[in-house]
């Protein structure tokens, strides 16, 4: 057949589409210029109402009327910065509670600096978060309050309500860790301490690197993320929204910091390591975290796909505390799709704005 | 055959319409292989690329891959303290203050810090029980 030589060529029509389609992503190049430079962050206004050495405590803006009394605290973990829970319109965790009326707050924690490098897990959850949550508390006039944990920030969360459960109203873990035991995640791996000398690095460093910890996630994902990702983006580089949505999240996704030395080694040595929180044996300051003190009503997020927290860290929580009232919500999206997908917008947290508001104060109420 | 690339681009035409009708002599002289659909090509790409990351992930599981982070982070750490130590060295002969003065300092005020909050505290809980009586 004449044509059998060829067979592994593409056609001349083809090659002329492929040339024509370069052509105009070459083209669309000054477009995605302007979409860089253009890209803003940050979907909700909001204020500090509270400062404490490096944190800040964040108060969004609304003119929906408050429906329910009791306020919601977002904790995020100390790796990168908050405003993931509220990145853009269309893809903000913190609109669907500002929208219902409740009094919503954002806890940054702020970036390390050298000087920081002592500050243990203990001053971040008995000393900062502490404070924070007697601000929010006295601000809205309640005892209790609503916390959602992001990630570490969930961790820190759950070890907040085991300590202090009297100012907790309800808690709601969102792609948290709290049982290392299993090493299907690439991360418990990488930091059993057969590799990993956590001391050695702390030693050396101070505080753990944000360039380090930023390539350490790439890796867990190569092809997703050093390849799959750019195909995409050369795919989608004439669509306007893609561009704006790329933008945004790579913003947020290459603005990692430092976690504070001391934090980070008994992080990974108590809780990857060891694995102490979910045995009720880790100790913050004097106190012993115990999990089974939490008894304020418990929704557990997990996120199916999630390469980061796999959902064997996060699910073994709800048999872990004394509440009566526990959910898990298994979403089919991954660590980070859970707070920006389309599809979390559009069915998981309207449901958990649901959930929050079925247990809250009502206004009025004393 | 039409001479406009469609790009808006002035002087763009001339460029592509060589392409044009180069691809469109290769077609008339009869190099027409069969070409896979589209989606073919989709499936093929999300094949190999679930097949790398599935790859790429029992690699880096292995015992090779872990032995050899630990002796790059190893050899990391090391440079990175010499350096500290040479930079150390540097400043003090300069007088100047080093990370480790800063340490120190900061571990001084920690220090300081703790002992403070705990006298408060102590304080506090003393006050209290003075004043429960006469509540």
């Amino acid at each position: 057949m004449a044509t059998q030589p060829y067979a592994a060529m593409m056609t001349p029509d083809a090659l002329l589409a492929q040339w024509q389609q370069f052509m105009s992503k070459m083209l669309a190049a000054p477009k995605v210029l302007a979409a860089m430079q253009r890209v803003r962050v940050g979907a909700t206004p909001a204020r500090g109402v509270y400062r404490e050495d490096k944190l800040r405590l964040l108060k969004y803006e609304s003119d929906v009327q408050p429906s329910v009394k009791t306020p919601l605290l977002f904790v995020f973990a100390l790796v990168n910065r908050p405003y993931i829970l509220d990145l853009r319109a269309g893809k903000s965790v913190v609109s669907h509670f500002v929208n219902r009326g409740f009094d919503t707050y954002n806890l940054d924690w702020g970036k390390p600096a050298e000087g920081d490098r002592y500050l243990g897990m203990e001053d971040y959850v008995l000393r900062y978060m502490d404070h924070v949550v007697d601000v929010v508390r006295e601000r809205a006039g309640v005892e209790r309050i609503h916390l959602l944990g992001y990630c570490m920030g969930g961790t820190l969360s759950a070890m907040y309500a085991a300590l202090r459960p009297e100012k907790v109203r309800s808690l709601c873990l969102m792609a948290a860790p709290v049982d290392w035991s299993s090493k299907d995640g690439l991360l418990s791996v990488w930091c059993d301490e057969k590799h990993f000398d956590v001391d050695k690095m702390i030693e050396v460093y101070g505080n753990a690197p944000p360039q380090w910890l930023q390539s350490s996630f790439l890796m867990l994902k190569p092809v997703q993320n050093l390849w799959e990702k750019w195909v995409g983006f050369y795919e989608n580089m004439e669509d306007e929204k893609f561009l704006e949505d790329f933008f945004a999240m790579e913003t947020w996704l290459n603005d990692n910091i430092p976690v504070a030395g001391e934090t980070f080694r008994q992080f990974v040595k108590y809780c990857f390591q060891q694995n102490l929180l979910i045995q009720g044996k880790l100790h913050l300051g004097d106190e012993r975290v115990d999990l089974k003190r939490i008894e304020a009503p418990i929704l557990n997020l997990v996120a199916q796909n999630d390469h980061l927290v796999t959902p064997s860290q996060s699910l073994p929580f709800n048999d872990a505390v004394g509440s009566r009232d526990r959910k898990t919500i298994n979403f089919k999206a991954g660590h980070i799709g859970l707070a920006v997908g389309s599809r979390a917008h559009r069915e998981l947290w309207p449901a958990v704005a649901d959930w929050f508001e079925e247990r809250s104060e009502p206004i009025g109420q004393a | 055959m039409s001479t406009d690339g469609g790009f808006g681009v002035p002087g763009s035409d001339p460029f592509t319409a060589l392409w044009t009708d180069f691809w469109g002599r290769m077609s008339s002289a009869g190099v027409a292989p069969p070409k896979p659909a589209p989606d073919t090509i989709e499936q093929m790409r999300k094949a190999f690329f679930e097949a790398l990351t599935k790859h790429a992930d029992e690699f880096m599981r292995s015992e090779a891959f872990l032995q050899a982070m630990k002796q790059s982070m190893d050899q990391a750490l090391a440079w990175q303290q010499m350096i500290n130590q040479a930079m150390q060295k540097g400043l003090a002969s300069a007088q100047a203050p080093t990370r480790e003065d800063a340490d120190h300092v900061a571990l001084l005020v920690r220090g300081m810090e703790e002992r403070v909050l705990s006298k408060l505290e102590e304080l506090g809980r003393r006050v209290e029980q003075l004043e429960t009586p006469k509540k």
